[in-house]
């Protein structure tokens, strides 16, 4: 009996505790100053020089180029330019007068698999639309969702065909000098 | 020897003794904190404090932030890291006395700041061959401010060396 309480008393130990916790005390603080709880992300929106847009527009003559205009009013209006000719295509508001941008994003996978080697756009908002609304619009034109048909470009040097999830991830501000 | 044993642990009781906090609760609940701390931790160059008056928008967007020049449009006015350069009226538009007389969206404050920045940058890079004034800005605009106003703002911007925007957004989650 007496063997026995012997072997439990020393098998129980406690353990030292205290050197731990004065670290974890002394981190806390400093990452407590360093959290971030909102992410931040950019989103890059070049704004064409009036030069260079030229020079652009004078070696791109043949190319396909896509205008978007964003209006509160008449809802989105996409431009496409090839070989001076213009093909307009218009996504009406919704029935509360909302930006339709689930009829938008259709209609950028369906332009995207007729132009898949275009990635570019020109966004034009209307002055009364709100930077959310043109962020919102710049999210759907972008990338593609998960039960999008996949999209496909030709790669210039392979030739071969590659899928992609982009659809025109180069948006830039259209309006900003003139117009 | 049982006489003895009582006595010993009689003695024990009546001395005054020393006595341990128990702390490992405390360790499991520090564990828990630090795990937590340590994946919202971020060395991310932009900080955005909370404010009514300026909330980003949300984007689905993961590019990461940049530190360079920041614009900052507010519901209230317009500031150049974090220095204000100008307060907009009580509709939220920027004044029309601040605006030029021939060309409606130059805002003369604005650009004034803006130069003086990118002509500090050049200065440095000439000096400096590791610093390159590279035209870039990164605009923290609130949500509801309108493209007229955006569009004075970039257009400012542009005419003072920096046409490379980069809006800054919340990244959904």
């Amino acid at each position: 009996m007496r063997k026995f309480r012997h072997r439990e008393s020393d098998a129980t130990f406690e353990l030292n505790l205290a050197p731990m916790l004065d670290i974890i005390v002394s981190i806390v603080p400093m990452l407590l100053l360093s959290v971030v709880f909102v992410r931040i992300a950019v989103v890059e929106t070049p704004v064409p020089q009036a030069v260079q847009k030229a020079m652009e527009q004078a070696e791109n003559k043949n190319e396909v180029q896509i205008q978007l205009s964003v209006s509160k009013e008449t809802g989105f209006k996409i431009q496409i330019m090839q070989k001076g000719q213009t093909k307009d295509i218009n996504v009406a508001l919704k029935q509360d007068k909302e930006l339709d941008l689930d009829s938008l994003h259709k209609q950028m996978i369906t332009l995207k698999q007729q132009y898949p080697d275009v990635f570019k756009m020109e966004l034009h908002p209307s002055e009364e639309v709100s930077l959310e609304k043109i962020v919102a619009v710049m999210d759907k034109v972008r990338n593609r969702s998960k039960d999008d048909p996949a999209l496909y470009f030709t790669d210039s040097e392979s030739g071969k065909k590659v899928e992609t999830d982009l659809i025109f991830p180069d948006v830039v501000f259209g309006n900003v000098a003139g117009g | 020897m049982r006489k003895r044993g009582g006595m010993k642990k009689y003695v024990e009781r009546r001395l005054p003794s020393t006595f341990k906090i128990q702390i490992t609760s405390m360790v499991d609940m520090f564990v828990i904190l630090l795990v937590f701390l340590l994946k919202s931790y971020s060395t991310s160059p932009v900080n955005i404090p909370p404010s009514d008056k300026l909330t980003l928008p949300v984007s689905t967007a993961l590019k990461d932030p940049v530190d360079v020049l920041k614009v900052i449009v507010s519901k209230d006015g317009i500031f150049v890291d974090e220095k204000e350069i100008l307060k907009f009226n009580a509709k939220g538009e920027v004044e029309v006395t601040d605006l030029d007389a021939n060309d409606t969206n130059f805002i003369r404050a604005l650009y004034t700041e803006l130069d003086h920045q990118a002509e500090k940058s050049k200065s440095i890079a000439k000096v400096n061959e590791t610093v390159e004034f590279d035209g870039k800005v990164l605009m923290q605009a609130d949500r509801a401010v309108p493209y007229a106003l955006l569009r004075k703002v970039m257009y400012t911007s542009m005419l003072a060396g920096y046409s490379d925007v980069k809006i800054a957004v919340m990244m959904a989650e």
